[in-house]
């Protein structure tokens, strides 16, 4: 991993197109501003691993057997307005 | 019964059945790239995404718009062009649930399935306005029968 120290204010550059930069140091708390391309994600770490840890919980065996939503019948399927009709 | 009423008349008991490539998988399931989406008219809204190398395991997924009609998932310019989304018509989304027994069911609005309807190709993408949605957002369900 490559370390850098960083005053306030200071920004590193990444791919060219990337700025990271410190926007405020308060106690532990860092406060970063990221500029990107819109091409480029960016998320908190928590995101990855909260729907990773949900993945795995919702994985299952097939035999479970499914609940009942609440007035099912009462609103249709959103038919999405595709071409094929896949689910 | 004419010909033509013969013809357009539904089977009810049968499910369809679509493959579906995911190229990276699904977070946690890297390795796991191919599925088959199953449909049973008896268990709509719900459907199924089934692991083709191993029938026993399949995530039950379903469309998040029939349970939020206003979900406004933001999918990054990235993900659009992975998928080759053209026309907002072009993707279907599904929502991974996770069964908690018969009373509880929570289904995924940050990290939806988005595939491509045309190509069959799909990817778990990281809604860009993950924060505004939740990983185990509350299904209504009927009362159990005791």
């Amino acid at each position: 991993m490559l370390i850098l120290s960083r005053k306030l204010g200071e920004s590193i550059v990444i791919d060219g197109n990337i700025r990271v930069k410190i926007m405020r140091v308060d106690g532990d708390v860092v406060k970063i501003g990221i500029e990107a391309p819109a091409s480029v994600p960016v998320h908190r770490q928590e995101v990855y691993e909260e729907i990773q840890r949900s993945n795995q919980e919702a994985m299952t065996k097939q035999t479970l057997p499914l609940p009942k939503l609440a007035g099912a019948t009462a609103k249709p399927a959103t038919k999405l307005d595709g071409k094929s009709d896949m689910i | 019964m004419n010909h033509a009423d013969t013809i357009e008349m539904e089977t009810p008991a049968a499910p369809t059945t679509n493959q579906i490539h995911l190229p990276l998988g699904i977070l946690g399931f890297e390795q796991i790239k191919n599925y088959a989406l199953l449909a049973n008219p008896a268990e709509k809204p719900f459907a199924w995404l089934r692991v083709t190398e191993n029938a026993s395991l399949a995530f039950v997924v379903i469309d998040p718009f029939v349970i939020l009609p206003n979900y406004q998932p933001d999918i990054p310019q990235s993900d659009v062009d992975f998928l080759e989304l053209k026309v907002a018509g072009d993707a279907l989304m599904l929502g991974i649930v996770t069964v908690h027994g018969q009373s509880r069911a929570t289904m995924n609005l940050k990290g939806p399935i988005v595939i491509n309807r045309h190509t069959h190709t799909g990817k778990q993408v990281i809604i860009a306005n993950a924060g505004d949605y939740s990983v185990q957002h509350p299904l209504p369900l009927a009362e159990v029968a005791v």
